[in-house]
């Protein structure tokens, strides 16, 4: 290659990975007002090259650019039938993914998945290191949004995760069961026991737990009479926390490869984990007065009903946890 | 440990089948599960008994035909491809 440099100096103008017309076109007759900040090229490759940065100028030049395509066969490197061609194209990749989003929206609530997302770089190590160490936290209760002015439908009930440490969120949930599916493969792979296999039976586990977790919480829920609607995308994210506590108590192994340790890892961060769930639910399946709930649909609760709620709460976050955790940390 | 998550649905099937052949007559009036027709409006203090009943009662109704279909579906692709 190195000796076809030559070739592109600045004596010769820039070669062009377009087609170069063979032959010379009236090109400066064709165009219809000639654009003012052109640079007037001597040749005709040079003012082609020109032409995508001539898009810029104002559209009704196109309707009247149109008129004298014709007349031309060259009207291919016409700058308006460029225009009208980037129009097109960029028209049909909008009305694609419009289609697109509003069928995505049918399924998936956009905004309100978004609140889950809207995360910082303080966010997660605090998170994070809230879930491995809860014990001195305080307090546990989440901040209600303030309404503004304007009420808009993204809005939500509370802060996002940017803003409130006590808020779920998605996006350690979603990394930590990637991360956990990863680990727990290479780890295998490590004992040489990788399968390709592995990936999709691990995941599938997990997922089906993940499921049969908030369908069991849900169906408690139900029991006991406890209506929030908007919150099981909050029971999906916190019922995914746990996986942090089991990639922590996996490294552990590993690192120290003793069985006595792993037990001893698996001992703290299960109780890190369940004494976190614990803390953090309260707020949705034990809402005390209006100010934990601002939707208001709790009533005073009788306090029999209270005792089992909270018996729920502390089964699921921790025998169900012992169990689920138990299967997925174990190999 | 590890399962597909196929498995799932089977399991799911398989509980919502062994609800719904529950007989109203046969078993759950005879222990007092019956459905009760009598719920209002205004159920904020109904206990978990009556919860479950009204659950056993709704997918007796509801699932059944749909049941149907699925245990065929199910079935058949055991036959063909299990």
């Amino acid at each position: 290659m190195a000796h076809q440099r030559p070739a592109f100096t600045a004596a010769s103008p820039p070669f062009l990975h377009h087609p170069v017309p063979q032959h010379p076109i009236p090109h400066h007759t064709m165009r219809s007002p000639p654009p003012l900040n052109q640079p007037q090229g001597t040749s005709s490759a040079s003012a082609y090259a020109a032409s995508p940065y001539q898009q810029h100028a104002a559209p009704q030049q196109q309707a009247h650019a149109d008129q004298q395509m014709y007349p031309g066969y060259s009207s291919f490197f016409d700058p308006a039938t460029q225009m009208g061609i980037q129009h097109v194209t960029k028209h049909a990749i909008g009305v694609g993914t419009d289609y697109i989003e509003a069928n995505v929206n049918r399924y998936v609530n956009y905004t309100v998945l978004k609140h889950y997302f809207n995360v910082s770089n303080s966010y997660v190590p605090a998170k994070l290191r809230l879930v491995v160490f809860p014990w001195r936290h305080r307090p546990w209760s989440r901040i209600p949004k303030a309404v503004g002015p304007t009420p808009s439908p993204s809005d939500g009930m509370f802060l996002p995760p940017r803003d409130d440490l006590n808020s779920p969120d998605m996006y350690i949930p979603v990394m930590a069961f990637v991360t956990y599916i990863l680990l727990y493969t290479m780890l295998a792979g490590l004992r040489g026991h990788f399968h390709p296999e592995l990936l999709g039976k691990l995941a599938s586990t997990a997922f089906a737990i993940v499921v049969v977790e908030i369908l069991g919480l849900k169906f408690g829920c139900y029991l006991l009479n406890i209506s929030n609607e908007s919150q099981l995308l909050d029971l999906v994210a916190y019922s995914g926390y746990k996986f942090v506590g089991i990639i922590a108590t996996m490294v552990v192994q590993e690192v120290f490869r003793s069985r006595w340790l792993k037990w001893l890892g698996f001992a703290y961060f299960y109780n890190a984990v369940a004494f976190f769930m614990l803390r953090s639910l309260k707020y949705v399946l034990l809402p005390e007065n209006a100010a934990d709930n601002p939707r208001g649909t709790v009533h005073a609760v009788a306090r029999p009903q209270r005792n089992r709620r909270s018996h729920l709460l502390f089964v699921y976050s921790y025998v169900v946890q012992f169990i689920f955790m138990w299967i997925l940390s174990s190999d | 440990m590890l399962f597909w998550f196929g498995n799932l649905v089977y399991v799911a099937v398989l509980l919502v089948n062994a609800v719904a052949v529950l007989s109203e007559d046969r078993f759950l009036a005879r222990i007092g599960w019956a459905g009760q027709q009598d719920q209002g409006f205004g159920g904020q203090d109904v206990n978990i008994k009556a919860k479950l009943i009204n659950l056993i009662s709704a997918i007796r109704t509801l699932m059944r035909i749909p049941l149907i279909m699925v245990n065929i579906i199910i079935i058949v692709y055991e036959l063909l491809l299990g």
